[in-house]
């Protein structure tokens, strides 16, 4: 495992650095004292693991594809955004706009995440094991987000066709937002995938994982119809 | 884009290194306001008295001006000190009020006697506890000329600014002390977009505004809400109905500090609290600057507001 030890040095002194290490056949390398500085490794296309040993500022995994990344402090805001492909895991909170519009890969918030989680993604998956903020999924268009915590307001507003589970309360539905009882193969999907990333919050607990609510899409919004102009204008 | 900073010692400590720590919060937000840097900063009085921060003007003269304010000021109560740093004057003054706090009264005319000698002084903060200083250029520029870090004391609030829309220079940096209500002070990140009515609305109620930035009104709207009985917190929340526009501000009385955030998040801030400190800054960076990893940091949510006593 390679070191890079982050005092003193800029964030393109960083990124340089991870990216000679990758060049050079590193596949494991860890970030000491990164004491929040924003845009750490950006644009990381391997499959290589990256663990930043403290607290990311912003955008940090910002449009990689790929690599496995572990954050075991929190994380400002724009985590891994527009990501491709890999798994980004934040052991404290996020920061607003995390995992937005993400194509693909999966973001893991150990704790909470804030406003806008998930906003426009088009693929990929999100598991938030606390709550989250105000707004999570606007107008997501593909992909998953499991909230194992309360939302906050406006919970996945004007979205197309990802899928959404809340394991706590939902402050407030967003527009054209719908809740439906989760399938069979939605519950399943939740066990596998909660004891991978997340197996100390539900474990196998068959009564936590079926109280799951599934929001989806009531798809009024999805072709305009002018007689259903009042919800278009509750909506915009 | 601005950063904002606060800081409150939670355990009854009023030697607490509060600029120090409020000084290294800033520095860390540098980059994102180049422009001017300032701190309020609060410390018990030692006598009671009240402490001006007084701004004398860039202009020619400043030490003439100082000097008729030292000498005019001795017909409202005993001063007890008179000092002069770069452009402020520094005054600690007995000042016998009838009602505390109060909006007008022997304040009012304390600050009007001293800006009507030359329209180039502004009383830059007045209260029993709370001093400003702020200046154009970086927050170690503000240390250099001020001390700051040395400020012992319980409570602060810091702000580095990147102007979009106003005049660079002192007075239109922050804080702001809300003029004529001792002791309260705003920093301010974000836009307050119904700034020209709530300010016209102000301006026919006879408050004088004394610069162009938007932020300047967070101030006198809670002093107006706090004149008119509201409590700190109570007077935070109703900000987010009243105010428009994107906004994470932070305020700060001698008893009291507290943030609101704008209903759609727009704004960053985040906080941790412990049982020994509360601290609030823009950036995560800011807090891990001044007290390192062992904290856990969260973003404030849409429409919080928090406030903490000391």
């Amino acid at each position: 495992m390679a070191e890079i030890i982050c005092d003193g040095k800029t964030t393109r002194d960083i990124n340089t650095e991870i990216k000679h290490l990758i060049a050079g056949g590193e596949t494991d390398i860890c970030m000491k004292n990164p004491v929040a500085r924003h845009n750490l490794g950006v644009a990381i296309l391997q499959s290589v693991k990256l663990t930043f040993d403290g607290s990311v500022g912003y955008y940090c995994a910002g449009m990689v594809d790929g690599p496995t990344v572990e954050i075991k402090g929190s994380a400002g805001w724009g985590l891994a955004e527009s990501m491709m492909g890999g798994t980004v895991t934040v052991e404290g909170n996020a920061g607003n706009g995390a995992a937005a519009s993400i194509r693909g890969g999966t973001v893991v918030v150990r704790s909470d995440a804030a406003s806008r989680l998930g906003v426009s993604m088009k693929g990929g998956l999100i598991i938030v094991g606390g709550n989250c903020g105000y707004m999570a999924g606007f107008m997501a268009q593909r992909g998953t987000i499991i909230v194992c915590g309360d939302t906050g307001e406006a919970f996945a507003d004007s979205m197309y066709e990802a899928v959404c589970f809340v394991g706590g309360n939902i402050a407030e539905l967003g527009n054209d937002a719908v809740i439906e009882k989760p399938t069979e193969e939605d519950i399943t999907f939740l066990e596998s995938t909660l004891s991978q990333h997340l197996p100390s919050k539900v474990g196998n607990s068959q009564t936590i994982l079926r109280n799951f609510k599934k929001v989806v899409s009531g798809r009024k919004l999805w072709n305009f119809d002018k007689d259903e102009r009042a919800v278009w204008r509750e909506a915009l | 884009m601005c950063g904002i900073v606060g800081f409150l010692d939670k355990t009854q400590n009023i030697n607490a290194p509060v600029g120090k720590t409020v000084l290294t919060m800033l520095t860390a937000l540098g980059v994102r306001g180049p422009d001017s840097a300032g701190v309020a900063l609060y410390r018990p009085p030692e006598n009671g008295a009240f402490t001006l921060q007084v701004k004398l003007g860039e202009l020619e003269g400043a030490a003439e001006r100082g000097t008729s304010i030292a000498e005019g000021v001795k017909a409202f109560g005993f001063v007890h000190e008179v000092k002069t740093t770069a452009e402020y004057l520094r005054l600690v003054i007995d000042l016998q009020v009838q009602k505390d706090p109060v909006i007008g009264g022997e304040v009012t005319s304390l600050t009007q006697f001293i800006e009507s000698l030359d329209e180039d002084i502004e009383v830059v903060s007045m209260g029993r506890e709370l001093e400003i200083v702020k200046q154009v250029g970086t927050p170690q520029n503000l240390d250099a000329t001020h001390n700051v870090s040395t400020f012992r004391g319980t409570h602060g609030l810091g702000h580095t600014r990147l102007s979009t829309e106003s005049r660079v220079d002192l007075s239109h940096s922050q804080p702001f002390w809300a003029h004529n209500y001792p002791d309260l002070a705003i920093v301010h990140n974000g836009h307050i977009t119904n700034y020209h009515k709530l300010r016209c609305i102000y301006e026919q109620r006879g408050v004088r505004f004394y610069t162009e930035n938007d932020s300047e009104v967070i101030g006198v709207y809670l002093a107006d809400q706090l004149s008119q009985g509201l409590r700190f917190k109570e007077a935070l929340d109703a900000s987010l109905t009243d105010l428009d526009g994107s906004f994470s501000y932070l305020a700060a009385t001698a008893d009291y500090i507290g943030f609101a955030k704008d209903p759609f998040a727009f704004k960053p801030l985040l906080f941790t609290e412990t049982d020994d400190f509360v601290a609030v800054a823009t950036e995560e960076i800011a807090i891990r600057a001044a007290f390192g990893e062992g904290y856990e940091v969260r973003e404030a949510q849409a429409k919080d507001v928090s406030v903490w006593q000391r």
